[in-house]
């Protein structure tokens, strides 16, 4: 009987997040879903997506920025994660604390409206440009790839690791080429992974900083959900496709989402 | 010596400071700086501040903020808890299938999640047409996925998901021994409860609530998608004075410094409460 009862909270567990996950996908394949049950099969929706001008910009300005604020974001994550592994200071530990708790105090629809405050006016006119939406897309993902990148340093003890590769007689090329690289790199790509997924799907901040210009896939959605609810389940689809590879790859990777929280404190 | 091999990292640092000094600080206080100043004179003044207090719709937006925020960190707080619970005291291979489930959620967008509920419970949704036809209701009788408690449902979706993951860590690492131990020492259950699990739960379920919390003070995608500018919430009218025609951006500044406070005082709170509930942690 307690087992019974297990399994269909387990079952129960499962459908809450496959449920609304799988709408999008069979709405996406579907001629039409006026009642209980989708009818027909197409893949005209999709389609539509690369066929009309407006949804493929769309989705080109979309991969644009999310390639860009991963690019941005690892320059800047990278080498800050080397240096604050190195710098236990107290200096060190105080921003690297800051960097996990400034997303929470300005969530993104205070980033968004600063950003416009502060770019929209001559000589610094950046907002409607996709550079601005690049911008505002590393300033969200940033903390997730600076918290799995200072994760690896820490965890391989790259500064111990280093060391040893020197009194070896490694020069700094041969230490970064066979020591560091290869060991960092999982938690570079994990952190690449989330940065990339949360850029495709971010609305709050764009829908501020983005303007007519640089209209990305969600901008388009949002617009759909209202016109035609067809489109918008290819665009949905899409993003719970990005969603769930990102995810997997970041199994592959060994990456944990969970657990993670615990360095919260 | 030493100097010279600290300068070196410092360098490091430059471009990740740089980057937010510019892109976060600097437009942070600008707009800090502007909010008082009149939106069309330019002239000094505190009115922008005086409205968010006096005005009707900013005093109603931030009531129904803290409401809305509160509910669904509740609902999330509990519902995550007892997910994280399950998934702790299930097999590993079903206890990862659940986890990775449970972290899809994080990255998907917003806009997905209102497009599904659409799909699942608006006023023709899937639900709510299988609900009718099975008890044979009639057409008025449906669940509002647009009211204030249809958007703590389509929230729900984030936040149970968010905290289950917290929950789900925090429980595997509870030692089991300690409460064996403690019953070995003659400690009932209540006692087991409040001395040595609540004490080793706590810390991680208000840092969760904290997140979730302060996550919800600032959401509006999701809502804008299902209901448009109908529900009146903080983050709402901040967009709204920043992108719509209401455009005042003063004003935006005033309501987002607002926020800004309403949050930091919460997670001060919070963090303060974590070490009154367990000075040890």
């Amino acid at each position: 009987m307690r087992r019974l009862l297990q399994h269909i909270i387990f079952v129960f567990l499962v459908l809450f997040i496959l449920v609304p996950l799988l709408m999008p996908v069979i709405f996406s394949f579907s001629e039409f879903w006026q009642g209980i049950l989708p009818q027909g099969f197409t893949l005209r929706w999709y389609e539509a997506i690369i066929r009309r001008p407006r949804n493929y910009s769309a989705l080109m300005v979309s991969l644009t920025v999310a390639f860009g604020a991963v690019v941005l974001d690892a320059l800047i994550a990278i080498p800050a994660a080397y240096a604050l592994n190195r710098l236990d200071t107290r200096g060190g530990r105080w921003l690297r604390n800051v960097s996990m708790i400034l997303p929470l105090i300005f969530p993104p629809v205070i980033v968004g409206t600063a950003l416009v405050q502060a770019f929209s006016r001559p000589p610094l006119a950046l907002t409607g440009s996709v550079f601005m939406v690049i911008v505002a897309h590393a300033l969200i993902g940033f903390p997730f790839m600076f918290r799995n990148t200072l994760a690896s340093f820490q965890t391989i003890d790259e500064r111990t690791l280093s060391e040893a590769a020197a009194s070896l007689g490694a020069n700094l090329w041969q230490r970064l080429r066979y020591v560091i690289v290869p060991n960092v790199l999982p938690g570079v790509m994990v952190g690449a992974l989330l940065v990339f997924a949360i850029s495709i799907g971010e609305f709050e901040v764009t829908s501020m900083v983005a303007g007519f210009t640089a209209q990305t896939l969600p901008l388009q959605l949002f617009q759909q959900i209202r016109n035609d609810m067809r489109i918008a389940s290819a665009i949905s689809a899409f993003l719970v496709y990005v969603s769930v590879l990102t995810f997997l790859a970041m199994t592959f990777l060994g990456g944990k989402m969970y657990g993670d929280a615990r360095d919260r404190r | 010596m030493f100097w010279r091999k600290a300068r070196v990292e410092y360098v490091f640092l430059v471009p990740f400071v740089g980057f937010l000094l510019f892109f976060e600080i600097y437009p942070l206080i600008n707009m800090a700086i502007r909010s008082f100043f009149d939106n069309n004179t330019g002239e000094f003044t505190f009115q922008n501040y005086v409205n968010v207090f006096t005005q009707p719709q900013f005093r109603t937006a931030i009531r129904n903020s803290l409401l809305f925020a509160t509910a669904c960190s509740m609902v999330g707080a509990v519902g995550g808890t007892f997910v994280g619970y399950i998934a702790s005291h299930i097999s590993p291979k079903y206890r990862n299938l659940l986890l990775s489930l449970y972290s899809l959620p994080l990255t998907l967008s917003g806009l997905v999640v209102a497009f599904s509920f659409i799909v699942l419970l608006g006023r023709n949704g899937v639900i709510n047409l299988l609900v009718r036809q099975i008890f044979g209701l009639p057409r008025s009788v449906y669940f509002d996925v647009y009211s204030w408690y249809g958007l703590v449902v389509v929230y729900a979706f984030y936040q149970i998901p968010l905290m289950a993951l917290t929950m789900a860590a925090i429980f595997l690492n509870l030692d089991r021994s300690l409460v064996e131990a403690a019953r070995n020492l003659g400690a009932n259950t209540f006692q087991v409860w409040r001395y040595v699990i609540i004490p080793v739960l706590a810390p991680g379920f208000l840092a969760g609530l904290s997140i979730q919390f302060a996550g919800m003070m600032g959401a509006f995608g999701t809502v804008l998608a299902l209901v448009g500018g109908e529900k009146n919430l903080l983050s709402v009218q901040i967009y709204y004075h920043t992108s719509e025609s209401t455009y005042n951006l003063p004003q935006a500044g005033a309501l987002a410094v607002t926020l800004i406070l309403i949050i930091s005082l919460l997670l001060f709170t919070l963090n303060r409460l974590r070490h009154v509930v367990s000075p040890g942690g």
